[in-house]
């Protein structure tokens, strides 16, 4: 990000804030917000538990399940299902971000079109696809810029007023809809006992998703909770912390195909709905990923007061997680240069985001586990390395 | 509280770095008649090999600390050597040491009339360490002694919420860039405040600070010792 991004970027982050503040001291949060941390720390204690459940239920809801050990698999394992398309649509997914889906497709001459606005600007940028935050990707643009990102993508010349972007925006991806089959969407949380997938979204988008011949839902292991009572308290909380609102305008639950059984009780697939829909649940290194690690919602309340990520954006992050906890997964989903080069030191491990964080994860006990890795493997700062020579035969750091 | 056995322990910032903060610490111990010991060849904490991952190191250093400190009352200026060891020794050595901070000290000088101060209308900030604060839960002692010595103005995050000043983590050294524009941004706060001083109760937060702002940043020994009456 540049000057004007980052300046951007912490503007909406301090409107993002003020908004929250009333709802995050209202009482009933505070009670979900208990409700939710006891949810998600049992669920990853009974992680592979819940897999198993959730592969029976899944299996009875006549929901395809697909386990992918790693990203490639899962994507070997997408491109077997939407090989014969030109074109697939998605909504914002971090998961489908972690594999490398956009890239690969690009690869394979397979179009991809974000539904999500954010992700959609952000897709159309030529010079950085990073989102600034997991619900607003396109944060740290300015309205002028957006409209000149668009203008020159879609050929066309756009005043930048935010409602003109938004309505040319959504006419191009309905055009570009017409052309597609196939829906790739995450899931904010999954009911294991339910076989269901949960997904909360503002724009109507991944209604539309769902609608379409088949919808793939690619989502990680961390994802999984035991029921849909337990799956709707973490949405909710969700998005309280993400946007400081009660409740999103949408939240669906796909628990199977569209079928129909009006006629003498017997099942006809193929109604409205999707005639197939197919879960990828990906492991690619949660198993051996520190389980605390793995509590998180997804709101991405903690980079908003981060003062790393408010001064350098995304470059303190991998991929589509952002921020310290970003960064430790990365070491998991990846390898130790991997979370060396997301910005394992820039962190000041001042735990601010740990009390930022609705699950309240320390990411700065974490940081420090995942630097003594890091530097085993002999990714360390080199200054860090002069201190450490220091210490052993000065006695001081200096 | 054994203050008949009490060792000062300087920590490397204020050892090696600002030692005015050292100086003015034993200044208040002498004015308060308090015996106290300085270690020769004062050793190393661990705290910083510990923050940067190398835990081998930081362990093979913390026996040898913990060998030299145990048993006495430790008074500590800086929040990183209080936080390590306070927390880190008991968790990764099992050794429970006798810990003060000198804001906790000084905050009983005062009440138990040790040492008087004279108070004043100066408008004083208060930058909370993350080590003192969030780490380690110490929030109020800093602010007892700032309100008996003036008008204590708060910035806008404070407490468990109060911004970093940059400089923890080993980031100073790796990505001083980052260091400076924090520190930059915690410095608007502080100009918003109103106050005329910074104070603060961590060496590293005052060289992080100070180096990157003109108002006048003070470690909170230093500003007592400014403010004691002499009888």
């Amino acid at each position: 990000m540049n000057k004007d991004e980052l300046e951007t970027m912490r503007n909406s982050f301090q409107m993002l804030d003020e908004r929250r503040r009333e709802i995050l001291n209202d009482s009933r949060i505070k009670k979900l917000q208990e409700r939710v941390k006891k949810i998600r720390t049992e669920s990853m204690e009974n992680m592979e538990k819940l897999m198993e459940t959730a592969t029976k239920s899944f299996a009875e809801n006549d929901i395809q399940l697909i386990y992918a050990q790693d990203a490639s698999t899962a994507l070997k394992q997408i491109y077997e299902l939407i090989k014969k398309e030109k074109i697939v649509a998605k909504s914002k997914s971090n998961t489908v971000g972690e594999i490398g889906l956009s890239d690969f497709l690009k690869e394979k001459n397979v179009e991809l079109v974000e539904t999500d606005l954010g992700d959609r600007i952000v897709q159309l940028n030529p010079h950085d696809k990073r989102p600034a935050h997991p619900i607003g990707p396109a944060l740290h643009l300015k309205v002028e810029k957006i409209a000149k990102i668009i203008s020159e993508s879609l050929g066309v010349s756009v005043e930048p007023d935010p409602k003109t972007i938004m309505e040319l925006v959504k006419a191009n991806v309905l055009q570009e809809l017409e052309s597609c089959n196939i829906g790739i969407t995450g899931a904010n949380s999954v009911a294991a006992e339910d076989g269901s997938l949960i997904m909360v979204h503002n724009e109507g988008n991944i209604s539309l998703l769902s609608l379409m011949d088949t919808h793939i839902i690619v989502i990680g292991i961390d994802k999984l909770v035991s029921t849909i009572e337990d799956a709707i308290s973490v949405v909710k909380l969700e998005t309280a912390y993400a946007t400081g609102t009660r409740i999103p305008s949408y939240i669906n639950i796909i628990s199977g195909p569209s079928k129909t059984a009006d006629i003498e009780k017997k099942i006809l697939k193929n109604m409205y709905g999707a005639r197939k829909v197919v879960v990828i649940l990906l492991d690619n290194g949660r198993k051996k990923a520190i389980r605390e690690c793995l509590w998180c919602i997804g709101c991405g309340s903690c980079i908003v007061s981060c003062p790393v990520y408010n001064v350098v954006g995304h470059e303190f992050g991998y991929r589509g997680y952002l921020g310290g906890r970003g960064v430790a997964m990365s070491q998991f989903l990846e390898d130790e240069k991997t979370s060396y080069d997301s910005g394992l030191f820039m962190c000041t491990l001042c735990g601010l985001c740990t009390i930022e964080c609705p699950v309240g994860i320390s990411t700065n006990d974490i940081m420090e586990k995942i630097r003594c890795k890091s530097q085993e493997a002999g990714f360390y700062p080199r200054a860090h390395g002069k201190i450490r020579k220091n210490i052993k035969t000065k006695g001081k750091p200096f | 509280m054994n203050t008949n056995k009490m060792i000062y322990f300087k920590g490397c910032v204020a050892r090696e770095k600002l030692k005015n903060i050292a100086d003015a610490t034993e200044n208040i111990l002498k004015e308060a008649g308090i015996n106290y010991q300085i270690i020769e060849d004062e050793p190393c904490c661990g705290s910083v090999l510990l923050r940067t991952g190398f835990v081998d190191d930081a362990l093979e250093q913390m026996q040898k600390t913990a060998q030299l400190l145990n048993g006495d009352t430790i008074l500590v200026s800086c929040a990183g050597c209080y936080r390590t060891l306070k927390k880190d020794y008991k968790e990764l050595l099992d050794v429970d040491l006798d810990v003060i901070h000198t804001s906790q000290l000084f905050s009983e000088l005062i009440e138990e009339k040790k040492i008087i101060i004279k108070p004043s209308h100066q408008k004083i900030t208060y930058h909370d360490p993350c080590h003192l604060g969030r780490h380690c839960g110490e929030y109020e002692a800093s602010r007892k002694v700032l309100e008996s010595l003036g008008q204590l103005m708060e910035m806008e995050h404070n407490r468990d919420k109060a911004l970093c000043c940059g400089s923890g983590g080993g980031v100073k050294s790796a990505h001083p860039e980052i260091s400076d524009s924090i520190a930059l941004n915690r410095l608007k706060e502080v100009d918003k405040s109103g106050a005329d001083i910074l104070s603060t109760s961590c060496p590293f937060c005052k060289l992080n600070l100070a180096e990157n702002g003109s108002v006048e940043v003070l470690d909170l020994s230093e500003l007592v010792l400014r403010c004691i009456k002499h009888e």
